[in-house]
């Protein structure tokens, strides 16, 4: 019996599935390692450690679940989190820690770069907004302000390609996640020139351009040891989180999108086209040729309902923050509709999509004397995913949404599932795997192995579990209240920037 | 409040305990110059604050301390009253003989009770420490009391009594010291303070107790937590880290595998070379010859 293995190089940790042919889950396993901020703005991760981690859960799986029962492991597929950075001298040895997503020291090169004359050829060569996410401007804030290291750098890479690179010996970096390094050019599909020019490096220091079914080369013979495998178990470069986030939610080259909302959140579609964005503000990853992932990013999803419940909820049972966040969405569902006039504004980690704005702040607007707790639970999640909303809308000005696949342990919430389709008065799906991550690189080794002639074959085998249906009466609401929510934050810009310039 | 002061070789009492360097409680109703300037501690010291509002400063910062708060003061610790003066009000104190080793962590004699581990965990807190005082704890006061009480009225049984009460402040202390610095409801919060203790340590031959302690819980709990958290067990989380630190070093060619191993916490080369063979199918010595490169 074959079996196909995925693992995500998440965030907070990595998780590695295994599935049978059939993408029936035979296990899955899952090891944190942490991110340090040594200072504000700054969030790194430990390389080696990612990658002790990665082979001590790869190990424990394979012999407890999968070399026990026999099965022969067909494949190994990659995917993992975006725009991470990590440096590296001529022998491949990393000089430092690598910085993730969520580091924003490049803040003034991409305001730099926002405001300058690249900005639009930027944009319209590379389909990705400018912030400080994105390693080409992590890589210029290197240049300016740590010269010695970036003296020193033979490489740039992914924490993927890092993690490949240890266990094939190959510098590889497929399309997808290329495309989140803000340096593809996704028109020509090879590094852009004048983004390198403006990093000041040369391709060379860049590992090699892949498409996301390419192998990643052969498993080095210690390792094949090490985990009872053959050189015959392929290696798959595979893809970023995000794309096979929405190739496990069953959403490609359709006109439905899909919503991400786990600790942040994210809104996208698939088409064969980039959506040109006149603002900027729409990512574009491509997967294969003429195949792009397009929608937003955004900062503010459960991780800001958590910031709540630590503060607000009832902790009686001690370290229970799950518990607590579900007696706070309990107590939010007596309120009605539109918190009877509470909003919240959810940007206490700045925004991303679609203001763009890295010192938005959180707000509670208005308030009155009736207002009780469970007005600003209510406010607070309303808030969290009119956030959400205003992603989507934004890419109805391209294109319609007709339905959506949601995904993610907040807004998979039915509470919040509903209140999504009401927002968006489309209805809302929920597949039956929840980690739709895993689902999709699973779809694609599958596809590589030719089990589906294409990705949109695959993608039509996702099963919806559960189907939520928008009350009109509902949507009304929540549009008058989205209203005012878009105009605040637009308006507020200025008093933004005052009060984030004093914290 | 009754006043007492034994004090070390002075009142016979403590003959007994050539542990407990001085036991007091004091009723302050005069203010006088240099009765409190700042001091270097010698032993541990714990007072009681039982009546009255101080203010003293504590290695150079200032602390505004009121009725039942406890203070902790470790050995070496500067202590006294910016101005040298002791306020009025009433305070208890012990001070107590321990051993302090060069990493700063605290031993206690033979007089207590604790195991080894109980004993290295809690010098071990104690000494990791960073908010000397703890509010509202009563029971400090109740066991000063009562360690006076046996020793006043010698009742069969006295010398086992105080030696178990002492050992009992001590272990009170530290798990209200965990408790206080670990707001219980931010779990990942703690994980990250805790693994920075890990980090900071790194060749400590860390328990379960400790780390469980540091985080302000029971082992079981604690295990529990951080297996969901993590996907690993206290103990296999702490190799991760070990090995990831070990990678480090081996891909530099100036250190000694012996060296990295005891560096980074193993109990030996031999340890360090199974548990790094096992995880990544190398042994330190290949690992390095495949990842070293001569400049």
């Amino acid at each position: 019996m074959k079996c196909i293995i995925t693992i995500e190089l998440g965030t907070n940790a990595v998780r590695i599935f295994a599935f049978d042919l059939n993408g029936v889950v035979i296990g899955s396993m899952k090891g944190y390692y942490p991110t340090f901020h040594t200072q504000t703005d700054y969030s790194e991760q430990d390389p080696e450690q990612i990658f002790i981690t990665m082979l001590y859960v790869l190990k424990n799986l394979l012999n407890e679940k999968i070399h026990v029962k026999k099965y022969k492991v067909a494949s190994i597929c990659f995917s993992s989190a975006m725009h991470s950075m990590l440096t590296v001298d001529k022998n491949g040895v990393p000089l430092g820690n690598a910085f993730t997503w969520a580091d924003n020291r490049a803040k003034k090169e991409a305001q730099e770069m926002k405001e300058s004359t690249l900005a639009d050829t930027m944009y319209n060569s590379t389909g990705t907004p400018l912030h400080p996410m994105s390693p080409l401007l992590k890589i210029a804030w290197l240049r300016k302000n740590d010269p010695a290291k970036f003296k020193q750098a033979g490489k740039f890479l992914s924490i993927k390609s890092y993690v490949i690179h240890q266990l094939t010996g190959e510098y590889l970096i497929d399309y997808s996640l290329a495309c989140a390094t803000g340096m593809l050019n996704i028109h020509t599909i090879n590094w852009e020139p004048e983004a390198l020019n403006y990093a000041g490096i040369s391709q060379e220091q860049l590992p090699r351009l892949v498409p996301v079914f390419a192998g990643a080369g052969t498993l080095k013979k210690a390792y094949q040891n090490s985990f009872g495998l053959s050189d015959e178990t392929k290696i798959l470069v595979g893809s970023s989180d995000g794309c096979m986030a929405t190739l496990g939610a069953g959403i490609w080259n359709s006109d439905k999108a899909t919503i991400t909302v786990e600790d942040s959140g994210a809104v996208r579609m698939v088409g064969n086209k980039m959506l040109h964005d006149e603002k900027k503000r729409v990512f574009n990853y491509l997967i294969t040729e003429n195949c792009f992932v397009s929608g937003g990013p955004s900062n503010s999803g459960g991780g800001v309902f958590e910031w709540f419940a630590k503060q607000f909820g009832d902790f009686t049972g001690a370290y229970d923050i799950e518990s607590c966040m579900s007696t706070l969405l309990e107590e939010s569902t007596k309120v009605a509709t539109g918190s009877e006039g509470l909003l919240f504004l959810p940007y206490l980690l700045g925004e991303r999509a679609p203001i763009w704005n890295p010192d938005a702040r959180g707000m509670y607007f208005g308030i009155n004397i009736n207002h009780e707790k469970q007005h600003f639970i209510r406010a607070t999640i309303e808030g969290i995913l009119y956030g959400i909303y205003s992603i989507g809308k934004m890419l109805t000005e391209h294109r319609n949404i007709k339905g959506l696949s949601v995904n993610g342990s907040f807004a998979t919430n039915p509470f919040c599932s509903q209140m999504i389709a009401d927002m968006f008065n489309e209805p809302v799906y929920i597949t039956n795997n929840a980690n739709s991550v895993s689902v999709g690189a699973f779809l694609l080794a599958a596809t590589e192995m030719g089990i589906f002639k294409s990705l949109d074959e695959a993608a039509a085998q996702v099963q919806v579990a559960k189907t939520y249906t928008p009350m009109e009466n509902h949507h009304t609401t929540y549009m008058k209240y989205f209203d005012i929510f878009e105009s605040l934050s637009y308006k507020l810009s200025d008093e933004f920037t005052r009060i984030a310039d004093l914290q | 409040m009754l006043q007492f002061h034994y004090q070390q070789g002075s009142a016979g009492k403590l003959a007994l305990f050539p542990h407990i360097l001085e036991l007091s409680a004091k009723k302050n109703s005069s203010i006088q110059l240099h009765s409190f300037p700042e001091e270097v501690a010698e032993g541990l010291c714990i007072y009681f604050i039982h009546n009255g509002k101080f203010e003293w400063k504590l290695n150079g910062q200032h602390y505004y301390l009121f009725p039942d708060d406890t203070i902790i003061v470790l050995p070496g610790d500067k202590l006294g009253n910016d101005k040298g003066i002791l306020e009025l009000g009433s305070i208890f104190w012990i001070r107590i003989k321990v051993q302090c080793l060069k990493n700063g962590e605290l031993v206690l004699g033979k007089w207590s009770s604790l195991s080894d581990t109980e004993c290295a965990a809690v010098g071990k807190l104690l000494h990791l420490n960073n908010t000397p005082v703890l509010s509202r704890l009563t029971e400090t006061g109740r066991i000063l009391s009562g360690i006076f009480h046996e020793i006043h009225h010698l009742e069969l049984g006295y010398v086992t009594r105080v030696n178990q009460l002492i050992d009992e402040l001590l272990i009170m202390i530290t798990r209200q010291l965990t408790r206080q610095s670990n707001p219980s409801r931010d779990f990942s919060k703690m994980f990250m303070k805790m693994e920075d203790a890990l980090r900071k340590d790194l060749s400590h031959q860390w328990t379960v107790e400790e780390m469980a302690a540091i985080a302000g819980m029971g082992t079981t709990l604690f295990t529990e937590r951080v297996k969901s958290f993590t996907g690993f067990t206290p103990i296999n989380y702490l190799i991760n880290i070990r090995v990831s630190e070990a990678i480090k070093w081996l891909k530099r060619k100036d250190v000694s595998i012996t060296d990295i191993a005891l560096d980074t916490g193993f109990y030996s080369s031999q340890h360090f070379s199974t548990t790094f063979k096992k995880l990544t199918g190398y042994t330190p010595g290949e690992f390095r010859k495949n990842n070293t490169y001569t400049d």
